[in-house]
């Protein structure tokens, strides 16, 4: 059992870490074009007073719609991070399933972008709730995100639906071809052996073998 | 005479900006907003530098390092990044990176390194052409 909350630790440090890198090179990116768009402001008045350019106020008006934007992309950044970093708080908590998806992939888009995999998601009837642990859900559902992906053959479509009978997986991950040697292959991690353990659920795989689902005991 | 420059970063809006000041600032520049396009790009034109983003979405900046150092081997490539550990930098200079800049990056520092991959890339041209003529000599000349 400690050997498994220390796996499943190792695993939650890894997924923390590769979601605050991404954040942090999307927070450089829009740093990026705030300094450049400084700097083309610097440059515009250098060639106004040395060399007589007429300054354009059309172009600093759009200069600095420029950089609000990039303020504005930032915030939501830094803004969806304190989301992230209060997942940890509670230990137990009453989370809603497709929420905790899109918020996920929101998250880590820049991520599923460099996975080249286009995501559609097809919401639940009703609100699907499960009581867990938020932090160790996400990184679940990272995980699985990230193997839909990788399992995801030639134009990369992976579709995630939901359950609607209590004994069928409540989360299902479906592409539109597999490779079949990651399929036959999901999961067998020690890392993800043990989250499945710390959160109760289990893995099926579809009749086609062209998905998986995430199996939870009961749905509030 | 002006460094001709290959801007590739999948921000459209940095590539605007970054391309116009370094225009200002005499270079001729062309963007790429994605790795494959801009190996598309450098199999039509040739380049003193590139300055390439190293994370962008697609063919990740290793792969697009190692795949336009086997096309054009005497490209002259300058990774920009958001963060960079010692060990990927290490990893990117092994594999034919000539430097790395840290978003957001000075711009004069780039200009300088530019100018300096445009020296660099011309004594490789030089040498190419030294070692295509003595060949041919040693060919044809006897």
């Amino acid at each position: 059992m400690a050997q498994n909350e220390n796996i499943i630790a190792h695993a939650g440090i890894r997924f923390f870490g590769s979601i605050s890198a991404s954040a942090t090179h999307e927070i450089k990116n829009n740093l990026a074009i705030i300094n450049e768009s400084a700097g083309l402001l610097k440059d515009l008045s250098l060639m106004a007073e040395k060399k007589g350019h007429p300054l354009s106020l059309e172009r600093i008006n759009d200069i600095s719609e420029r950089m609000i934007r990039q303020v504005q992309r930032a915030d939501l950044v830094l803004k969806k991070m304190s989301r992230f970093s209060h997942s940890v708080d509670q230990a137990m908590e009453i989370t809603d399933l497709e929420k905790t998806i899109i918020f996920v992939l929101d998250l880590a888009s820049r991520l599923v972008e460099r996975q080249g995999a286009v995501l559609e998601i097809i919401s639940p009837v009703a609100p699907m709730l499960v009581s867990t642990n938020l932090f160790f859900l996400e990184n679940m559902i990272w995980r699985a995100i990230e193997t839909a992906c990788c399992a995801a053959d030639n134009e990369k479509g992976v579709k995630i639906s939901f359950g609607t009978n209590v004994s069928e997986p409540l989360i299902w991950f479906t592409m539109n071809r597999v490779k079949k040697e990651i399929m036959d292959d999901i999961f067998r991690s020690k890392e993800d052996l043990a989250l499945i353990s710390y959160l109760n659920i289990s893995i099926e795989k579809n009749n086609k073998n062209t998905g998986f689902g995430l199996l939870w005991p009961k749905c509030i | 005479m002006s460094e001709k420059v290959l801007l590739v970063d999948d921000e459209k809006e940095f590539l605007e900006i970054m391309s116009e000041r370094m225009q200002a600032r005499g270079m001729v520049v062309t963007t790429a907003e994605s790795a494959d396009q801009a190996l598309s790009i450098i199999g039509k034109e040739s380049f003193d530098a590139i300055v390439m983003d190293f994370q962008m979405p697609g063919m990740d900046g290793m792969e697009a390092l190692k795949a336009i150092k086997n096309k054009k081997p005497e490209l002259q490539i300058i990774l920009l990044t958001g963060y960079a550990t010692i060990e990927k930098t290490v990893e990117a200079m092994k594999i034919g990176a000539t430097d790395f800049l840290e978003k957001p990056a000075d711009l004069e520092a780039l200009a300088k390194k530019i100018k300096e991959a445009k020296a660099e890339k011309m004594l490789i041209v030089e040498k190419q052409t030294e070692e295509k003529i003595k060949e041919i000599l040693q060919r044809y000349g006897g």
